[in-house]
């Protein structure tokens, strides 16, 4: 019973905020108001009997990810950007396609496609035995993320220096 | 033991959200967020799937994931940060250069 209060309370407010990510017109809100989406995201996990990957998401994703947002909606003071409704056949059909988009999702969600396993079973999920699997069964996908992520931030670099780092190539970052 | 198809229908939810986001607004940074929204939904339905199926191969999937998003984040970031500094705007209107 206690475990369905919290449910709807955090599911409530993750739907809320993320309404307000998508509908605010400040940046600076939505990026906030993502934060607070993701931490009830986490508290799911807890509900779902992940708590490694709830830690994970509050340190990844709202800790790491969500501060970059931030940078950098304020290092291009971002904050007071206007954005005057244009194209409204286009935002019409942007709303339409989202709405039928989740019916027809949720229609067939409670229609037919979860799959039915006979309930859940015991599930251990703490750090050790995600250690384990990580370092066994996915040691290679293991070493191409930490590849990507060095390419990231090479790219990174190079995407936001102001000059190019190519010699003999044309200055375009000055301007 | 709540089921699993509403964690499924709370990650429906947000992912139309995000959807949503990407369809209508036109600053960059913010159809960046609605993707982030969209990629933790699809986060919750893998855990959500994890516990219903007794394995920990979703919860693998969720890891690099995160990983996959936070690179993805830096270099479109940093993509956002050099075309403010060509345009003096995020919009994504404004960035028609191979547009038709």
């Amino acid at each position: 019973m206690f475990e369905y209060l919290i449910f709807f309370t955090f599911a409530a407010i993750a739907v809320i905020f993320a309404a307000i990510v998508v509908i605010h017109r400040n940046p600076v809100v939505s990026a906030l108001a993502l934060v607070v989406s993701f931490f009830s995201l986490a508290v799911m996990y807890v509900l779902l009997d992940a708590p490694f990957m709830a830690a994970l998401q509050v340190i990844v994703y709202a800790g790491a990810i969500m501060v970059l947002f931030l940078f950098v909606i304020m290092l291009l003071n971002l904050a007071h950007t206007e954005e005057p409704i244009t194209r409204p056949i286009q935002q019409f059909l942007g709303i339409t396609g989202a709405a039928g988009f989740a019916i027809t999702i949720i229609y067939y969600l409670l229609k037919a496609a979860v799959l039915h396993t006979g309930g859940p079973v015991e599930f251990v999920s703490d750090a050790r035995a995600i250690g384990v699997s990580m370092f066994e069964a996915y040691i290679f996908p293991f070493e191409a993320v930490s590849i990507l992520l060095l390419a990231a931030i090479v790219g990174a670099l190079i995407l936001s220096q102001r000059t190019s780092a190519i010699p003999g190539a044309k200055e375009n970052g000055s301007r | 033991m709540i089921p699993t198809t509403w964690f499924l229908i709370l990650g429906a939810i947000l992912f139309s959200l995000g959807v949503l986001g990407v369809l209508t607004r036109r600053n960059g940074i913010t159809i960046f967020m609605s993707i982030e929204l969209m990629v933790n939904a699809v986060n919750l339905t893998f855990i959500a799937y994890a516990r219903e199926l007794g394995s920990l191969h979703g919860l693998m999937w969720v890891f690099f994931i995160m990983a996959v998003a936070a690179a993805e984040a830096a270099v479109g970031l940093a993509i956002f940060i050099a075309l403010y500094r060509h345009r003096e705007t995020i919009d994504v209107d404004e960035a028609n250069l191979m547009h038709w």
